[in-house]
């Protein structure tokens, strides 16, 4: 189902959502969703509960019915339980319920193609591995020397990375062909100098998703943080 | 009639009462960053104030003397300077001497999210991180009414 259909399946179906509810769950309106509801009960009466007194039982005697004096047998519905209509209609709000959680995820998934459509998709990540040599401020990226981000980091987030969290920094849409994305790491490097450094790519954006991934780890050889950006095609 | 012209007018401003609090991250004096989201599960009171409004020099004491008497009861104070010079904001935080953690928005991106229409202005957020107060300007007595929120809340 392409976009434009399912635009229109998601606006019919929460209209008649709306209406059933502003007709109210027991109206007719309400249960023409729930097509698979059994119908109501029909006109002839239930059994009563109770049997009425004979007229020939003595005065003051008991008057409980036989049948009430047996245990009921096993299986059988107790005489307590809800009337039909409650059922029915218990069945008609479920049945709503469940099309109200179908409609918003239709919704969420309609809303995810259309703000970030796979096609011109790029989705930036960040990791960092041991930072011995770097405590993490901040982050800023630019794209085609733009600034599409400025990401400052509590010494929780960074502590959450430090543990192998990889955080989805950016996601946004760029045209097919060559960008270039400028990282600017901000923190506190080697004996807690602040520190910043930037690292560069140049990619080609196809057809597609495209992932990248800055990547901060340490280089023991020179007591230095490192600083990468990785594409993962 | 004054009355009902004066209830219009206030009903028209926008207000953030009842909505999620715009998350946000800033930089503190003490170099470290906060981020509003991280204190959910605890009573937030954000103080955005300027070194140009008399009002906070008389507001910012009062909230330190809240903050002492309720920090360990779950209330957190963030006091938020919305003036665009930093190093002045910071000495005039200096000279306030206040306990809890002062924020610089140089950019006035977070004012802008909070609606903010005189100043120093005043939100309390609860504990699911809802802003359920707003106060803007500060005269005195406003602390009294910041006090029976923040029981209120932090009952909750």
């Amino acid at each position: 189902m392409n976009s434009k259909s399912r635009v229109i399946s998601i606006v019919m179906r929460s209209t008649i959502l709306a209406f059933a509810w502003t007709m109210g769950p027991c109206s007719p309106a309400a249960a023409a969703p729930a097509a698979a509801a059994p119908p109501p009960p029909a006109a002839p009466a239930p059994a009563p509960a109770v049997a009425a007194p004979k007229a020939d039982a003595a005065p003051g005697a008991d008057a409980a019915p036989a049948a009430s004096e047996e245990p009921p047998a096993p299986g059988t519905p107790a005489t307590d339980s809800p009337p039909a209509e409650f059922k029915t209609l218990d069945q008609e709000v479920q049945g709503m319920k469940k099309e109200v959680i179908d409609l918003n995820k239709d919704l969420f998934v309609l809303q995810e193609e259309l703000l970030f459509p796979a096609n011109t998709q790029v989705a930036v990540y960040v990791s960092m591995d041991v930072g011995a040599f770097f405590a993490l401020d901040s982050v800023t990226l630019k794209i085609d020397n733009k600034e599409v981000k400025n990401y400052l980091y509590t010494a929780r987030e960074a502590d959450a990375l430090l543990k192998g969290g990889v955080q989805e920094i950016y996601l946004g849409n760029l045209k097919a062909g060559k960008h270039e994305l400028v990282a600017f790491f901000t923190g506190k490097g080697p004996v807690e100098r602040g520190y910043k450094r930037g690292a560069t790519i140049t990619f080609d954006k196809g057809v597609g998703a495209k992932y990248l991934e800055l990547k901060i780890t340490d280089r023991v050889t020179k007591h230095q943080p490192e600083f990468k950006i990785k594409d993962w095609d | 009639m004054s009355a009902l012209l004066a209830a219009a007018a206030l009903s028209a401003v926008p207000t953030l009462v009842g909505k999620p609090a715009p998350d946000f991250a800033l930089r503190s004096m003490d170099g470290k960053n906060r981020r509003l989201s991280e204190f959910r599960g605890q009573v937030v009171l954000v103080n955005f104030w300027a070194r140009w409004a008399g009002d906070s020099r008389q507001e910012m004491p009062a909230l330190d003397r809240i903050n002492t008497t309720y920090n360990r009861a779950g209330l957190v104070v963030l006091g938020v300077s919305v003036d665009e010079d930093w190093r002045r904001a910071r000495e005039f935080a200096d000279a306030m001497k206040v306990g809890y953690p002062i924020l610089f928005d140089t950019t006035a991106d977070i004012g802008r999210n909070y609606l903010l229409r005189k100043m120093p202005m005043t939100i309390l957020v609860d504990r699911s991180g809802v802003v359920r107060y707003s106060s803007a300007g500060f005269k005195s007595g406003d602390d009294l009414a910041y006090l029976e929120k923040i029981r209120e809340l932090l009952r909750e």
